[in-house]
């Protein structure tokens, strides 16, 4: 299995891949780990007023209390796993459709490949934050499926990339020939052929998908155009910047939201320097790994 | 002979190459000398530590690698024979000045030995410029007549590395080792990547150097076929040792050294009955940990109980004929492997 | 010149296809996007002048300003109309903004600024990330390098408004020694020859620039770093070192020169997308570039200001990756004219 080579080969894989992990574990285990910061089974991280505003951090609230009187420390734990679960359905999205079309692509060759790789250039070249922008502020209402699946509608064209170029070059390879002159279907070649080689790629693409959704989805918080309803991180970040925290030098409600986000985007681009150092040799020098 | 000393003697040179699990050893003592006006072969199977040798000499040895001890006392001055610089021992700038100058070098891989962004000229210019800056003038005459010899038309000077064949290119590296009339040139190696015919024609003008420049060469190649046409006298390498040194009519006609002699017959005789080739049995050691007593004795048909406990001595047969091998060794106990 | 002139029209021909197909995916996005400006900005004017319209009169206002915006009409006409105004007229039309003020007016307004502080702010990192990635390639095992390039590898995954917001924390609010909002000081005459202007100008830059220069310069260093560290294990290095040239003429003639060229298309394509990259980070400043019109745009669902700024945006993002394929022939030996 690709990641155990990767996890053997790649310092950078090792970490990144704890870092994640961790995440992980705090959004999987949200539920229990809120209710620990909160000590009352009646309240939801979200509902306001609960606490005293603007608490300093203290061993009662160790991330200290926002504007409206929510326990940080039981926010942030909602707001990775909401932030994650986000980032989770919009990365596999866009790499299930970048996959499609770059095996097509790539497989096919010809005029289908021209068209798909034109079209790919042109959704790569619209700016993709006004388009998320305009469609988020004119959809009514805004769930976490509708918000991933927005967020994956452009961060597609880099998994088509890749898949297309990697099967161009895998379709080269003696087995595939080989596959073929024996008779194998299609369908047969594509499965039990050609994607096993491409796992790892599928690893980078659906962490750069994560990465780049995660990206969008605080840009949209940030202009004040994304959902109030769904607590994630960028919201988090969001409404700390506008009740204007810093100012009053209460930095650290910021610090916590930002600081879980760049933890995210850090531990993504390690695995994928990881995954791309271990599996693709004329790139272990940029790392020196 | 007017002039007894060498132009270049390597002594007892061990290169080793650091890594987690412990020093490779991949020069591991070698002693050889390098005469004036001579074209001298190092032949050996691959990992036997050939180029490595060379590059030690040309201080082109990276990290993880380095010198780990030896001398090579060079003589590249011609009014006074006896003045000698020891290659190891030079700092990084005192290098500088002999390369090129007094110690020139044919790569390994001339197909991108060649700056893919300069053209021909503006290279073969810089590497005057740093050694002897002269007028323009007189240094596109030297590049022209540089590339003359080596049968290139000057025009070609104007292109880019990327327009040339790769036999074009092992000939401007050529043409640019001789540029400077350097008293020895390391030749890495330059006729692996070619075909036959390119080949031919780039033995024969490194052939040409030696006769019309009076430098000296040391050929480096697995291929004996390539030595045999070429050299005058060669070093037989083998797991970072000399196996066997000599004439190139002395190694041919009469090898001595057991490796030798099956390296000999693993290459087909041209006219003579078709017999079957012999190969050496068994893989080539790791540096790592080159075999106990004489390396080649895992594989060696005529190996005694002396050869797995003691180190062979270079016994001198004649003069300047070595061989590395107990069997020739007078005061030894075949049997015991203790002298 | 025949081949050079047919690559330069197949070239031009395909950057205005990319245009125009671009421009006919975003326009029908923004059309297709549900809601009826035209009633919110009259039920917005209403409200401001506390006057009631009665619906008649409503309707006829609506459809002259719709007349006026050129949104009447089935959507296919409207598209080939645009279409028709914006390629062979260059009319974008009225905006809501200050209507009828034409959008292209609105966009020439706040285009300079934007190229102006991300304009510069690009070429500063592309600089200091070449430089600097250059060094810590070419000396890459010493821990100042170790450190940087790890220190990259987080920073570069920072978005620039994080980056942006941390800067603003510090020197806005902590030190208090830069301006926070704003592009200049609107006490000071507006004039570009008066030099305290100027000086203003570039002092409510810093802190903007700041942001996008940190991440900028992350992400040159470390794709500058790893081609230095490519070249230096190229055959054409050991070679130069062999010729003895000075370690410094290696670094520039064979090492940056070679890592240029491929980093120079890099400059280029930055450049490019600045229009789409820094929105946030101007709104978060309240500077006033296209990011903050883009944003007014929205909040009015102002077509023909949107189409205009994303045409913008596309045009220069392909006009550089046009420029560049034109170029690089020229500049990079090794790339040829045939595709």
């Amino acid at each position: 299995m690709f990641v155990v080579d990767a996890w053997k080969r790649s310092g950078y894989f090792r970490v990144g891949g704890i870092m994640l992990a961790v995440l992980l574990a705090i959004a999987v285990l949200q539920p229990w780990l809120s209710q620990l910061a909160l000590q009352n089974p009646d309240v939801s991280p979200m509902s306001m007023g609960t606490f005293e505003p603007y608490a300093d951090p203290s061993l009662r609230h160790p991330a200290g209390t926002d504007k409206l009187g929510r326990d940080m420390l039981a926010l942030l734990f909602l707001g990775i796993r909401v932030s994650m679960l986000i980032a989770l359905i919009a990365g596999c999205t866009a790499t299930g459709i970048g996959i499609s079309l770059g095996f097509i692509a790539g497989y096919k060759g010809g005029w289908v490949d021209a068209v798909l790789r034109t079209g790919t250039d042109m959704v790569l070249v619209i700016p993709s934050l006004p388009l998320l922008i305009a469609l988020a502020a004119y959809l009514p209402t805004i769930s976490i499926p509708v918000m991933s699946l927005l967020l994956a509608a452009f961060a597609w064209p880099f998994t088509t990339r890749i898949i297309r170029s990697q099967v161009l070059t895998l379709k080269q390879r003696p087995f595939v020939d080989l596959a073929r002159t024996s008779d194998q279907g299609d369908m047969s070649i594509i499965f039990l052929e050609i994607l096993p080689n491409l796992l790892p790629f599928l690893g980078v693409s659906v962490a750069v998908g994560m990465s780049s959704a995660m990206l969008a989805e605080i840009g949209l918080q940030l202009i004040g155009l994304g959902p109030a309803s769904i607590n994630t991180l960028g919201l988090m970040v969001q409404q700390s910047v506008q009740s204007g925290v810093l100012a009053i030098g209460k930095w650290w409600i910021l610090f916590a939201p930002v600081s879980c986000l760049i933890a995210f985007f850090v531990a993504l681009n390690l695995i994928n320097i990881g995954l791309e150092s271990a599996f693709n040799p004329r790139l272990r020098s940029v790392t020196g790994d | 002979m007017t002039d007894a000393r060498p132009l270049l003697t390597i002594e007892d040179m061990r290169i080793h190459y650091d890594s987690v699990r412990g020093a490779y050893k991949v020069v591991d003592g070698v002693d050889v000398e390098v005469h004036r006006n001579e074209i001298f072969g190092l032949a050996g199977e691959s990992g036997c530590g050939k180029s490595t040798l060379v590059e030690g000499i040309l201080r082109l040895i990276e990290p993880p690698g380095h010198i780990h001890s030896g001398t090579a006392l060079f003589r590249p001055f011609p009014e006074d024979p006896e003045r000698s610089l020891d290659l190891v021992q030079l700092d990084y700038h005192e290098m500088r000045e002999i390369r090129w100058k007094h110690l020139s070098y044919i790569p390994q891989g001339s197909m991108n030995s060649l700056n893919p962004v300069m053209r021909i000229r503006d290279q073969m210019t810089d590497v005057v410029m740093h050694h002897e800056p002269g007028g323009q003038n007189e240094i596109n005459r030297n590049i022209a007549a540089a590339l003359e010899m080596v049968g290139l038309p000057e025009s070609l000077g104007a292109l880019y590395p990327h327009e040339l064949s790769g036999g074009m290119k092992q000939r401007v590296c050529i043409a640019m080792s001789m540029l400077l009339q350097p008293a020895l040139v390391v030749a890495d190696e330059p006729t692996t990547a070619l075909d036959v015919n390119v080949q031919r024609a780039v033995l024969e003008t490194i052939a040409h150097l030696r006769d019309q420049m009076g430098a000296a060469v040391i050929f480096v190649s697995h291929d004996l076929a390539v030595h045999a046409e070429l050299v005058d006298r060669m070093a037989i390498m083998y797991a970072g040792v000399v196996m066997e040194l000599g004439t190139v009519y002395e190694i041919f006609d009469n090898p001595q050294h057991p490796y030798t002699k099956r390296l000999i017959h693993s290459i087909p005789a041209l006219g003579g009955p078709r017999e079957r080739l012999e190969s050496i049995p068994g893989m080539a050691p790791s540096p790592l940990a080159w075999p106990e007593g004489c390396r080649f004795h895992p594989r060696c048909p005529d190996a005694v109980p002396a050869c797995s406990s003691a180190t062979p001595r270079t016994i001198e047969l004649d003069t300047g004929r070595k061989v590395t091998c107990h069997l020739f060794d007078p005061d030894i106990d075949l049997e015991q492997g203790s002298a | 010149m025949k081949p050079l002139v047919s690559y330069v029209i197949t070239r031009a021909l395909m950057f205005l296809l990319s245009i125009w197909g671009a421009f006919t995916l975003a326009f029908f996005f923004f059309h297709l996007i549900p809601g009826d400006p035209v009633s919110a900005y009259l039920q917005q004017l209403e409200q401001q002048f506390s006057q009631t319209v009665d619906a008649a009169d409503a309707a006829a206002m609506a459809a002259e300003m719709k007349a006026r915006l050129g949104i009447d009409g089935s959507l296919p006409e409207q598209y080939w109309r645009f279409l028709g105004n914006v390629f062979i007229r260059f009319d974008l039309g009225p905006s809501f903004i200050n209507f009828p003020k034409p959008a292209l007016e609105h966009i020439l307004e706040k285009l300079p600024w934007t190229l102006w502080l991300l304009g510069t702010s690009t070429i500063i990192s592309w600089i200091l990330g070449f430089v600097v990635g250059g060094i810590i390639g070419t000396f890459r095992n010493n821990f100042a390098s170790q450190f940087l390039i790890n220190f990259s590898l987080v920073i570069s995954q920072i978005p620039s408004y994080f980056t942006a917001l941390f800067a603003l924390f510090l020197f806005g609010y902590w030190f208090v020694l830069l301006p926070t909002k704003g592009a200049y000081d609107p006490s000071i005459e507006k004039d570009l020859l008066n030099p305290r202007f100027l000086l203003s100008v570039a002092r409510y830059a810093i802190m903007p620039a700041m942001a996008v220069v940190m991440v900028g310069v992350a992400g040159t260093l470390i794709s500058t770093r790893s081609l230095v560290t490519t070249i230096l294990g190229d055959d054409y290095l050991q070679f130069a070192h062999a010729k003895g040239l000075r370690r410094s003429h290696i670094l520039m003639r064979y090492v940056l020169r070679n890592a240029m060229l491929p980093q120079i298309t890099g400059l280029a394509l930055s450049l490019g997308f600045v229009l789409n990259g820094f929105y946030l980070v101007e709104i978060i400043f309240n500077y006033p570039g296209m990011g903050s019109l883009f944003l007014s745009a929205i909040r009015l669902l102002d077509y023909n200001l949107i189409l205009g700024i994303v045409l913008m945006s596309i045009t220069v993002v392909l006009a550089a990756t046009f420029i560049i394929d034109l170029l690089l022939p020229l500049i990079d030996p090794r790339i040829k004219l045939s595709d």
